[in-house]
Parts: structure tokens; sequence; C-alpha cells
């Protein structure tokens, strides 16, 4: 695991708490007449992203990335799945 | 004399590669657990959404920043230590893992409230999924927690990987866990 840059690492956790801040903002919005499949949407995104930064940022996949393509490809089909079993009673 | 054989993929991979089985294992279980509340979820919604009502995302949130910037001061660490800088990696692993200690406080609050309102595992089937998944996440950072204190105790290059790899393994969970237990309504 090869140890990023200062000044990455604190990129990384800027883009974390602002993903993050995003999210909360999304799922407040829900009861404020914001259309819930959407925002549910929203919210799946925000943690992929989020994931996705933990894996090549602090876990070092940037450094590899035939991995980071790999994990990225399996959550990102993953978060569909969950994405489809949420949305699954709207339809 | 017989040509040197190609880099295998696995020597990609950076640290150490059990730490990298380890990580996948508990991805697969945590998403296994994730996929079987959000399918038992398909049968009763109302049901599960009137349950979430009774979780604090605002104390849910703060856990996510606080496990954010565990991971940070744990990433920290290691590069500290990399350049030699054993001082600042201690200081940066104790950080760590202060940070882990306030997300069982908030977490162990909330745990708290639920009693108090009388919601155990049993109350629905929401909470027995939220128990379990919180619960097993927790037993995580209790474990991490350890893990970081003893690697500012042995603190080789190695072993500093090694424990912050765990912990950013618990972060990774948590940024996953959260949105659809707490989020998705």
């Amino acid at each position: 695991m090869s140890a990023a840059r200062p000044d990455t690492l604190a990129r990384a956790w800027l883009a974390l708490i602002g993903l993050s801040g995003l999210s909360a903002v999304v799922a407040a919005a829900i009861g404020h007449g914001f259309d819930g499949r959407v925002a549910g949407g929203i919210v799946l995104l925000l943690a992929l992203l989020k994931a996705r930064i933990i894996l090549s940022a602090y876990l070092g996949l940037s450094a590899a990335p035939a991995w980071r393509r790999g994990f990225n490809a399996v959550l990102g089909a993953y978060m569909l799945v969950a994405l489809g079993l949420y949305l699954l009673p709207a339809l | 004399m017989t040509a040197p054989s190609p880099p295998s993929l696995l020597d990609e991979l950076p640290g150490d590669l059990m730490i990298w089985v380890l990580i996948i294992s508990e991805l697969l279980v945590f998403g296994a657990g994730l996929a079987a509340f959000l399918s038992v979820r398909l049968t009763d919604p109302s049901g599960f959404a009137e349950a979430q009502s009774h979780l604090h995302r605002t104390g849910a949130a703060l856990n996510t920043i606080v496990l954010i910037t565990s991971g940070y001061l744990a990433a920290l660490a290691l590069r500290f230590r990399m350049a030699g800088r054993r001082g600042a990696a201690r200081l940066a692993l104790a950080g760590a893992a202060v940070l882990g200690a306030v997300f069982l406080v908030i977490k162990g609050a909330e745990y708290a409230d639920k009693a108090a309102q009388g919601i155990t595992y049993d109350t629905h089937p929401f909470f027995m999924f939220y128990y379990l998944l919180t619960g097993f996440h927790v037993a995580h950072v209790i474990a991490g927690i350890v893990v970081i204190l003893l690697v500012m105790w042995r603190d080789s290059v190695d072993n500093i990987e090694m424990g912050a790899a765990f912990w950013h393994m618990v972060d990774l969970i948590w940024v996953l866990l959260f949105p659809i237990v707490y989020l998705l309504a």
C-alpha cells in the first residue's frame, strides 16, 4: 500500500466530507417534497463515489489501476442492484 | 536460461495480500447483509420507512464525518512513518483511535435511545437488520481500535500499513451501510 502524498489525502478527505454533506442534504430534501426515488439514486451514487475515493486514495488502489477498475466495476454493479431493490416497491 | 516470469496481477495490489482477502471477504458479508435488508424491505416498504423514522440520521451523519476523518489520520500516519517521522505517525494513529472511540460513544447513545423507546431487535424486521448490521460494524470498529493501538506500539511501516488498511475497510463498510440503512426511506 503506497502512502499517498498528504495533499492528495487532504483532497480525498475534503471530497469525502463534501459528498457526505451532499448526501445529508439530499436525504433531508425527501421530507420537503423531493422525489424519494431520485433522491435514493443520488444517495447511492454519492455512496459509490465515496467508496471509490476510499479505495483509491486511502487504500492505495490509485497505484493499481487494474484492481481499481475491478473494484469500481463490482461496486457499481452492486449499487445498481441496490437501487433496483430500492425502487422495486415504487414500480 | 529461462526468461523471468511476468509480474503477477497480485503483485500490483498495495500492501499485504491477506488484508485484501479480508477486505473483499468483509465487503461480501456486508454486501449480502445489505442486499438481504433491501430484499426483505420489499415485503413491507411502508413498515420499513416508519421504523427507519426512529433512527437518528444526524448522529449517524456525524459518525460518518468522524470515521472519514479518522481514516484520514490513519492514512497520514502511514505517510509520516514512511518518512521516518515515528512520533507524528503515532500521534496520527492516536487521533484515529480517539475518533474511533467517539464513533462508539455516538453509536452507544443511539442504541440507548432505542432502548429507551422500547425498540429491540424483534420490534420490526427493520430493527433486526439494523442491530445486526450496525452491531457487526461496531464490532469491527472495536477490533480496529485495538489494531490501531497495537500498531502504535509495534510501529513498523508494514504494521502501520496493515492497521491503516483494516481501519479503511471499517470506513469503507460504513459509507456503504449508512445510506442504505439510514437514508433510503
